[in-house]
């Protein structure tokens, strides 16, 4: 079998031609510069290739990058350009993002996840003059559109494999833009690295929108290294000895603040692993010790737990039931400040008997830093995790703020809130209780929309986060709802309905929950059914079906979901009840605008989408 | 799709007038066609037309009494079954041939026997050449599961796998073999649409990247167009149509016998 390997699937560079340049520290490039100078030979990256983990070394990674950064100088591309990478986690991501940066062009990363459309948009939006494609799958969306983008010159295809318009003049792969680059001294590149400056704009990060079209934000190297450095002091113990493993979408703040910008301020190893659907089995054999998740992720995670504990013997449930209550109160214990002896001897207990193997399977095992943001997390959740072991601390920030704002304290996690200001972030609510931001990084503006960044900054420097929220007071943060989606119900009151959402969202059987009853008598629910755990609980019950749509269509499963919502509506307070629900017949998709690129749920889409089904509800 | 084979270059696989009879019943008759380098080929017809003959001639199962099959240099007529395979024929079956109880890289590593070298004690011994040479295939088989994607199953044991995955599987050790003509019997029997629309992609892509030249037994019409670069109808053991898919559905024989039932 004759298949050429991907650029980036070996690590043999053939000739190291490392610098003794310094440069000043205060760019991302700067500091990828400082660590391939003071360890040159630690490991930095690791990808999984062919079933096997290779490495790259700080001295590899700043190579690639510089040869990257001097192929695209061989193109033209010059300080102030934008380039685009749509791609997979991989270390030829970083090698662009870097080696581009080098030179002062600006990154901008387009969800490998994007149709067409969205591509064409944001390409023509940012003007990029090049664009990474990964593989055949991203090169037929800007095929399909470059005719509409005058600015596009180059696609560099990182891995061509089954691609078959190489010989088009506007398409060459990564290796070639590496040899073009290699061909060129490489001090060049770092000469333009050392012009650059803190004020600089370095990267410029769509945000998906749950309403209209995506806005660029603009962010600084100053605002990137200011939550690098932030997060880093916040996280205490950590070092070059840490794992983290690369899973979550790059052009997302949270992952480059994990991948790159913390990897570079504090050294630590980025796994890349296979992907997709081997995510568990990459996180198992990475067990990483600091962890970013979404609340998505978590629930799977707990979901599964859920689901192997129901196929377990009655011996082991009885276990896991014994020793995850006993996890509760050790959580509950954790959460406000630490454990007595006795409690620790329970916990090594519990450690001995369940706690260490769920670990290991989930690949938590060798956590200590966990973290949960991007989207509220149901307490339950948190709680789980806590109750092994795992201190999942809960994050609160934007893209606008480079993700900057609050952070569960360890010793002092409250359910519900968001935790306490970062070092350096002054928080404060506004009159109509809006949260305001004011940090070294807050951004630098939305790239050509002068109006939103007015709307967003104001004068003093306060970032308006558009979230609705209260401090207490120990100046822990809780969060309300965002502002535009607050429901006025037709009698008036006030209601938060990513609220009742979250708690619908507790149980392992849903998805999605979208609460609608703006302006109406009272509140319905659309909730969209998850299929693992429902299909197998259909399956215990020997509930036949087909289909995602027939499984939503079975009386069963209605009656299940009634019950998640009668269990709910009994939290609640009497106008914030549901009267009725129905279960949406397909699966949320992004394709399909229903989703953002971050699995938001878009609701002004939804609404529209299933104007029928909700006016039903209300029949 | 249509421009990928080169029609300039020698075909892979020339069958001329294949007949096969089984006492009074003539599975074949004088059954002519040729397969190019790098073409997939789709053989249809209804049941019983004989598509699983054809297969079966050309894996050396059966032997025809009438007609000459040349496959890269060798005459497959009168050869042995296992010398097909080191001449380069590799196959998939209706019903899967896979090893339940081992894991996926070992249903694949078995793909590979052909091409393994070591002896038996070198191989008891796992040194030197032995074990230079197992890391290779494993590399080789790495290469299938990256392609095929599965990644996710490497250690699963294949018996407690979906069966869509299981096809995939089976696909994957065909491939192992390294052949440079393949042959898919009903690569998509009971599969639901999904999986069909999967296992389609792999086979593209198979001869996208492998250039690989296929031969596609199909119930499925819908993919057997999509896909295939030629069709050849078969009826009662006889060639009645060959040509282009489009140029096939077209053809009044075609209809009668086979799509105009179907519809």
């Amino acid at each position: 079998m004759t298949t050429t390997a991907p650029p980036d699937a070996s690590t043999t560079t053939a000739s190291r031609r490392t610098t003794t340049r310094t440069i000043e520290p205060t760019t991302l490039p700067g500091l990828l510069v400082r660590n391939a100078l003071e360890k040159p030979d630690a490991v930095a990256l690791r990808k999984k290739h062919l079933g096997v983990w290779k490495q790259y070394s700080w001295g590899d990674y700043l190579d690639r990058a510089v040869r990257v950064g001097c192929g695209l100088l061989e193109l033209g591309v010059d300080a102030g350009d934008k380039v685009a990478i749509q791609a997979e986690n991989r270390p030829a991501w970083l090698f662009a993002d870097l080696g581009l940066q080098g030179i002062g062009a600006v990154t901008v990363g387009i969800y490998p996840t994007s149709p067409a459309a969205e591509v064409e948009y944001l390409l023509a939006h940012s003007e990029s003059v090049v664009l990474f494609a990964e593989d055949e799958e991203q090169l037929d969306k800007a095929l399909e559109v470059r005719h509409k983008l005058p600015n596009l010159r180059t696609i560099v295809v990182i891995d061509p494999r089954g691609v078959k318009q190489l010989d088009d003049p506007m398409i060459m792969t990564f290796a070639e833009l590496e040899e073009l680059g290699s061909r060129r001294d490489p001090d060049g590149w770092f000469a333009r690295a050392a012009e650059r400056n803190a004020d600089e704009i370095g990267v410029i990060v769509y945000t998906s929108g749950t309403t209209g079209p995506p806005k660029g934000a603009m962010l600084r190297q100053s605002n990137l290294l200011a939550v690098g450095q932030s997060l880093g002091d916040t996280f205490g113990e950590v070092s070059d000895r840490d794992e983290v493993l690369s899973y979550l979408p790059l052009c997302h703040i949270a992952e480059r603040l994990f991948s790159i910008i913390d990897a570079l301020t504090v050294g630590w190893v980025v796994n890349f692993g296979e992907g997709g659907e081997s995510f568990v089995n990459d996180l198992r054999e990475v067990q990483p010790t600091v962890f970013l998740g979404v609340p998505r992720v978590w629930e799977k995670m707990l979901a599964g737990v859920q689901i192997r504990l129901s196929d377990a013997s009655r011996l082991k449930r009885a276990n896991a039931r014994f020793w995850l209550e006993r996890g509760r109160r050790l959580a509950a214990k954790r959460m406000r400040g630490g454990l007595s002896p006795v409690d620790r001897v329970v916990a090594a207990l519990g450690w001995l008997f369940l706690y260490r193997s769920v670990r290991e399977k989930l690949g938590m095992s060798r956590v200590k830093v966990a973290l949960s943001g991007a989207a509220p997390i149901a307490p339950q959740v948190l709680e789980f995790f806590w109750s092994i072991g795992v201190p999942v601390r809960e994050g609160y920030g934007q893209t606008e703020n480079t993700a900057m704002a609050t952070l569960t304290p360890v010793g002092d996690v409250r359910l519900g809130t968001v935790g306490t200001p970062l070092p350096g972030v002054e928080v404060k609510i506004a009159d109509d209780g809006e949260i305001l931001t004011r940090s070294p990084g807050v951004f630098a503006g939305y790239f050509k929309n002068d109006e939103a960044t007015a709307d967003t900054v104001d004068a003093d420097g306060w970032l308006h986060t558009g979230d609705v929220g209260h401090l207490d007071e120990d100046g822990h943060l809780a969060i309300t709802d965002r502002k535009k989606d607050i429901i006025i119900t037709a009698g008036g009151k006030n209601i938060s309905p990513s609220e009742i959402e979250n708690k619908l969202k507790v149980s392992p059987y849903v998805r999605e929950a979208i609460v609608v009853g703006d302006k109406r008598k009272y509140l319905v629910a659309l909730i969209g059914i998850e299929p693992d755990t429902v299909g197998d609980w259909a399956t215990r019950r020997r509930v036949t079906f087909t289909t995602y749509r027939d499984l939503t269509e079975r009386p069963e499963v209605h009656e299940l979901i009634r019950e998640v919502v009668d269990a709910v509506n009994h939290e609640l307070a009497q106008v914030e009840t549901l009267k009725s629900f129905a279960l949406i017949p397909k699966e949320l998709d992004q394709e399909e605008g229903e989703l953002t690129a971050t699995q938001k749920v878009k609701r002004a889409a939804i609404a529209r989408e299933y104007g029928d089904l909700i006016e039903s509800l209300y029949a | 799709m249509s421009d990928a084979p080169a029609v300039t270059t020698e075909p892979l696989l020339t069958a001329d007038g294949v007949t096969l009879r089984f006492g009074g019943v003539r599975a074949l008759t004088d059954v002519s066609f040729e397969v190019r380098p790098r073409e997939l080929f789709a053989v249809i017809g209804p049941n019983g037309a004989g598509k699983t003959s054809i297969f079966n001639c050309l894996n050396a199962v059966y032997r025809p009494q009438q007609g000459r099959i040349r496959f890269d240099g060798h005459e497959l007529v009168g050869a042995r079954p296992g010398q097909t395979a080191r001449w380069g024929i590799g196959r998939t079956f209706q019903n899967l041939g896979l090893f339940a109880n081992l894991d996926v890289i070992a249903n694949l590593m078995l793909g590979r026997h052909l091409h393994m070298r070591t002896g038996f004690l070198a191989g008891m011994a796992w040194w030197g050449r032995a074990k230079r040479e197992e890391i290779e295939q494993r590399r080789r088989c790495e290469e299938i599961v990256e392609l095929l994607e599965l990644q996710r199953h490497r250690h699963a044991h294949v018996g407690s796998l979906p069966y869509g995955i299981q096809k995939r599987i089976e696909l994957g050790r065909a491939l192992a073999m390294e052949p440079k003509l393949l042959l898919l019997d009903e690569p998509v029997a009971g599969m639901n649409v999904e999986e069909t629309e999967d296992m389609a992609r792999y086979i593209l892509e198979i001869q996208e990247q492998l250039g690989l030249a296929m031969i596609l037994v199909e119930h499925d019409m819908h993919m057997v167009m999509d896909i295939a670069d030629r069709v050849m109808v078969l009826d009662f053991g006889q060639v009645i149509a060959t040509g282009a898919p489009a140029d096939v559905q077209h053809d009044q024989r075609v209809i009668e016998a086979y799509l105009g039932q179907a519809s």
